[in-house]
């Protein structure tokens, strides 16, 4: 350790004698490598074409390297030095001898050997905190093959912008290099020996020399690592084997034995280790994917029998995707606690021979034991995993949506339609579970977008619940899959960020308040008008219904992070079915209100119709009693799904804070309400009382039809042109579709059409007895 | 006073509510509704003109395309009659087809980069120059069927400029009126690409190709280019290279008449990388403003490198107009040199965007 320390203060007082010159005089490192390495391509395309101007290509690409940039990686690396005085050297003995392919290795590995230098110049000035000199040298590096369909990423760079902002820490940023860098060189490695075996099926004798000496000289900047996993003894092995490679490339002979002993070596090698973000990514993908085994099975076994052979083949799929993640992670939980590791790696077998077997029809173990296997691993690995995994990833989530999307598009293809509407089942009740809830709260306009593209849309891109539905062509689907990964991309960046603690107690609270607020108006109107003796009684029916609301959410919380992913499937039909009972009350309960309390509070006498009304007292208790209920259930439901993923991010404490401060306000808006009613004369108080249920009628309605319209239980026909901030449809459940406007206005109708026929009757009743009205109306208003 | 008091328990009431409503936005604003340093407007500026002459060339084809359909439609499509009678009339329809297509296509080639690129306009890309065939590649076929006139289908039969070319130059069977030998230049001799093109063929797609530019236009009107649009088309479509150089190396300026593609056949693909390059460097000039304020060292580097990979396309397109015949293996190490430089642009465009804050779309 001493010697490791004095070495690092001797480079770093090297780094500091030669740094400022360096960054005075010299052109920026990157520059520098690219002149080297356009000039040796200039000379092997020279010396390929028999053209003078070779040896010149090659004078300037030694000048170019020698100088400040020479000195750098000479002090810092020297072996990368010294393999690029010698491959200089070599090509000059090529280009005397005219060999293209000998040049041609050579020329890979001098460029190797500058990456090579270049990565450890950027390691050690961050272990030195010297961000300017990590930051102009990490431009001497490659980047993955990019296509039109992948991006390069941008960890190193990112990370070594925190490191100057000192948000990240000197080891964090060298892991975000490692993992950015050795997984870069790691996949140019493999694309090197893909394309020399190309190259090698076409003949190509000099990209054969020049690949087999590329992909040895990306081995030599991940051998560290392939080092330290393996031993210093496999690691010579593998230089060996490297080295057969080139020697057959370089002489002609056949290279398949040499190149399957490289691939033999490099069998499950991963150079690049797994930076934070990633090992909570990958936790969660082990989780969720392992959660979701069980339920596949489930499905595809009946009486002892495999029914649907897909759904098994599904239930594998995601066994090998967990235990992909568990073979990423294994280091890590060894680390935690190796006997849990074994037993979870024993726990993964176990799980995996009871699919296969059933895959096979040998042996259909009944669902509980799969479900009891699967449970015990997800405990172990609970157990065994360290907290800041366990808060959740809403990286990992979109991930598992991903998987479950492709799933749906393979079904597709195969015709399956049944099978994709499935998997696209899961892929949402991954997002109802997961990140909707701070997606509900961060990018509420993406919501109504994602969900449109999940169920029954009909936008540009329709709904895939529609397009499944009907059987639509593949080209259709992918358009809207395309469309919805876009989106989910756009909220995924958004939700990146990881939350602030206040932000979560924010969240919850708003989620409560914004859930709570229309039970809690009709409930506190209600009960507000209820003022007059003969109707308090009927307070208490609702106050039943409430209490009992209360404790189904508080059931539902409890049992929800146990049955999250089952329950979030049906999660918006649930909803649905719950808003139709609650306004089908509340319709009721509006007429009765109107009819009943209006009318007979100012001129019925009570007494006098006491007989009649007690045949109606049962179905009227019992209507108050649901009113209570499904007031409060369909938000507590709601409000359950959409705190569980905030109490996977931060913990229970956090969230629960948010609903005490949530709910606190809530009930204020309730009491005020309440308070302020009874102090209102009667006759304003029914005023207000009607308006606020009408009001709170009006939302339901529109949210309805929008749940039912996501679910697909009624068409949608939008309103084109119109377009309404998303907040609108959020608070006001107005949506700009036919149905759902028209049904809102139909609602309006009924709620001013009521009131009109109570005051006609009213009239009418106040015209057919006049004489005996007068003081019983000056007893019921107090005047 | 009764009424004083409904108004402040309504108004409380609405207040309440709306509070709660404009809870909720704490959307993150983003980095581009900030004032921005890029010149977005001029991408949008050489976008719009070059669609303007693209739009010329393609009615132009439209119209050559008619006059030929006429010409076969008046002989009842006896192709044999029509070459016997009108060859005059009908190797000048031909020949100027093949003008107006040599003229659209690096136009269009001119605005790939950003057409390609550009997630709202990318469609267009698909239907006019890169996707395949329903039969070549189910997966990633165009989105249309072809309707020719006589009424035949041709169920999604690629990329428009594709069809059109492998119609007027003869490298599809299926277009083709191969029972008749047109010598259009009257040199005596009958040369590649001269044809009798199916006469509804040539019509059907050069109609429908002028209808999608004039949607293009539309849509190119309409556009509003953002920072996150423009570093998208450049990370999008700078590191194509080998695609572009692989089918280079598999045409006929490469493989010779042992070539069996059938598109890229009058024109060097070295010359349409050659323009998408051009329009590549002029998104790149919008957005060099924003990374100069970043790193103008790496603004300067990324720079020079686009130019760079310009400058060697366009070496290789002079050697290949000089005449050197390249062999596979050439033009395979070619294609990966251009391929290096193009990932290595990509990548610095990419680091760039993520300092900046710009999302690279998918």
């Amino acid at each position: 350790m001493r010697k490791l320390l004095k070495s690092l203060t001797l480079l770093t007082l090297i780094l500091a004698a030669i740094h400022p010159n360096v960054r005075a005089e010299a052109l920026p490192p990157a520059q520098v490598a690219e002149t080297i390495r356009s000039s040796l391509f200039a000379a092997q395309m020279s010396l390929q074409s028999n053209d003078p101007n070779a040896e010149i290509e090659l004078d300037h690409a030694e000048a170019a390297y020698r100088g400040s940039f020479q000195s750098m990686i000479a002090a810092v690396n020297p072996a990368a030095d010294e393999r690029i005085h010698e491959g200089f050297a070599r090509m000059r003995a090529a280009l005397a001898k005219t060999s293209p392919r000998k040049f041609a290795a050579a020329r890979a590995q001098v460029w190797t050997a500058i990456l090579n230098g270049g990565y450890s110049i950027v390691e050690l000035s961050i272990h030195n905190n010297d961000v300017a000199t990590a930051q102009d040298w990490l431009g001497v590096r490659e980047f993955r093959t990019a296509t039109r369909f992948s991006r390069p990423n941008a960890d190193a760079t990112l990370a070594l912008q925190r490191l100057a902002a000192q948000s990240i820490t000197t080891d964090d940023a060298l892991q975000f290099l490692r993992a950015d860098l050795f997984d870069t060189y790691q996949a140019r490695l493999y694309e090197a020996l893909r394309d020399l075996e190309s190259a090698d099926q076409n003949g190509f004798t000099i990209r054969r020399a020049e690949l087999a000496a590329l992909a040895a000289g990306y081995f030599d900047i991940l051998a560290p690592a392939y080092a330290e996993q393996r031993g210093a003894q496999a690691l010579d092995e593998v230089h060996r084997l490297f080295s057969d490679l080139q020697t057959a490339t370089i002489s002609e002979a056949t290279i398949q034995p040499a190149l399957d002993s490289v691939y033999a070596a490099l069998e499950n090698f991963r150079a690049a280790p797994l930076n934070p973000s990633e090992q909570s990514r990958r936790a969660g993908q082990l989780l969720r994917y392992l959660n979701l085994v069980p339920v596949e099975y489930e499905r595809g076994v009946s009486n002892g029998q495999v029914t649907k052979q897909l759904e098994i083949q599904e239930a594998v799929t995601f066994h090998e995707a967990a235990q992909a993640a568990f073979d990423d992670l294994r280091d890590l939980l060894d680390a935690q606690n190796p006997q849990n590791t074994d037993q979870a790696a024993q726990l993964f077998e176990t799980l995996g021979v009871q699919l296969a077997d059933a895959s096979t029809d040998t042996r259909v173990s009944a669902p509980e034991e799969v479900r009891e296997t699967t449970t015990r691993l997800i405990a172990l690995l609970e157990t065994t995993m360290p907290d800041e995994w366990k808060k959740g990833s809403t990286a990992g989530d979109f991930d598992v949506i991903e998987s479950m999307l492709d799933q749906m598009m393979t079904a597709v293809r195969n015709g399956e339609y049944d099978l994709a509407e499935s998997a696209r089942l899961e892929a949402y009740a991954v997002l109802e579970s997961g990140p909707e809830a701070r997606l509900s709260v961060l990018a509420p306009q993406s919501k109504i977008v994602i969900e449109d593209l999940f169920w029954n849309g009909q936008g540009e891109n329709k709904g895939l619940a529609f397009l499944i539905q009907q059987h639509a062509h593949l080209s259709e689907i992918k358009a809207s899959r395309t469309a919805l990964e876009a989106e989910l991309k756009n909220v995924e960046e958004i939700l990146s960020v990881q939350s602030a603690p206040l932000a979560i107690v924010g969240n919850a609270g708003i989620i409560v308040f914004r859930e709570g607020l229309e039970a809690v108006v009709i409930l506190a109107s209600l009960m507000g008008s209820m003022k007059a003796a003969e109707s308090r009684k009927y307070r208490r029916p609702m106050w039943w219904g409430t209490g009992l609301a209360l404790l189904a959410t508080i059931i539902t919380w409890l049992l929800a992070r146990g049955i999250l992913v089952s329950l979030a499937r049906y999660g918006e039909k649930l909803e649905a079915v719950v808003s139709l009972i609650a306004i089908a009350v509340l319709l009721l309960i509006t007429n009765w209100f109107f009819h009943k309390t209006y009318w007979t509070g100012w001129i019925a006498s009570f007494q006098s119709k006491k007989k009649r009304l007690l045949a109606g007292e049962a179905g009227l208790i019992l209507g108050l009693v649901s009113l209570g209920f499904t007031s409060v259930y369909r938000e507590g439901l709601e409000t359950v799904l959409f705190l569980q993923a905030l109490v996977l991010e931060s913990g229970t404490g956090l969230v629960l804070a948010g609903v005490a401060i949530g709910f606190l306000a809530t009930v204020l808006v309730g009491i005020v309400t309440f308070k302020v009613q009874t102090r209102l004369p009667y006759m304003d108080m029914l005023i207000i009382t009607g308006i606020l249920i009408g009001g709170v009628l009006l939302v339901m309605v529109g949210k309805t039809i929008h749940v039912l319209q996501v679910v697909g239980w009624m068409p949608t026909t939008p309103i084109t042109g119109m377009d309404m901030p998303y907040w609108v449809g959020m608070w006001f459940g107005t949506y700009p579709t036919w149905q759902g406007l028209l049904l809102q206005l139909a609602a309006a109708g009924f709620v001013i059409g009521s009131y009109y026929l109570a005051e006609n009757m009213k009239m009418r009743r106040r015209a057919n007895s006049v004489p005996t009205s007068l003081a019983q109306e000056g007893k019921a208003t107090g005047q | 006073m009764v009424h004083k008091t409904n108004l402040f328990f309504i108004v409380t009431l609405v207040l309440v509510w709306l509070v709660g409503a404009c809870a909720p936005v704490a959307t993150p604003t983003p980095a581009a509704q900030e004032t921005s340093l890029a010149d977005l407007g001029a991408i949008k500026t050489y976008l719009l003109g070059k669609i303007t002459n693209l739009k010329i060339s393609s009615t132009d084809l439209k119209s050559v395309s008619d006059a030929y359909y006429k010409l076969a439609q008046a002989a009842d499509f006896d192709y044999a009659a029509l070459w016997a009678n009108h060859p005059a009339e009908v190797a000048s329809a031909l020949l100027d087809a093949k003008t107006a297509w040599m003229v659209a296509s690096p136009l269009y080639e001119q605005i790939e980069g950003i057409v390609a690129g550009v997630p709202g306009l990318s469609e267009y890309d698909i239907i006019l120059d890169a996707s395949a065939s329903g039969e070549d590649d189910p997966e990633n076929a165009v989105p249309f069927d072809l309707t020719l006139p006589d009424g035949r289908v041709l169920s999604k039969p690629g990329n428009l400029f594709g069809v059109l070319e492998t119609a007027l130059w003869g490298t599809d069977p299926d277009y083709l009126i191969a029972a008749v030998e047109a010598d259009l230049d009257a040199d005596g001799a009958l040369e590649f690409g001269e044809v009798l093109p199916d006469a509804n063929v040539l019509k059907g797609a050069a109609d429908l190709m002028d209808e999608y530019v004039s949607k293009l236009e539309t849509s190119a009107q309409a556009w509003a280019p953002t920072e996150s649009d423009a570093f998208t088309a450049l990370v999008v479509m700078v590191p194509t290279m080998s695609e572009y150089f692989e089918s280079w190396k598999n045409s006929r300026f490469v493989a010779g008449e042992a070539s069996t593609q059938r598109d890229f056949v009058a024109i060097s693909r070295l010359s349409d990388i050659q323009d998408i390059l051009s329009s590549l460097q002029v998104v790149y000039a919008g957005v060099k403003p924003l990374i100069i304020n970043l790193d103008p060292d790496k603004a300067a580097q990324i720079e020079s490198d686009l130019d760079g990979l310009k400058a060697y396309v366009e070496g290789v397109y002079r050697q290949e107009q000089g005449g050197k015949q390249f062999t596979a293996e050439e033009a395979d190490l070619l294609g990966a040199e251009a391929q290096n430089r193009a990932t290595a642009i990509a990548g610095q465009i990419s680091q760039a965007a993520a300092a900046l804050n710009i999302a690279i779309e998918e």
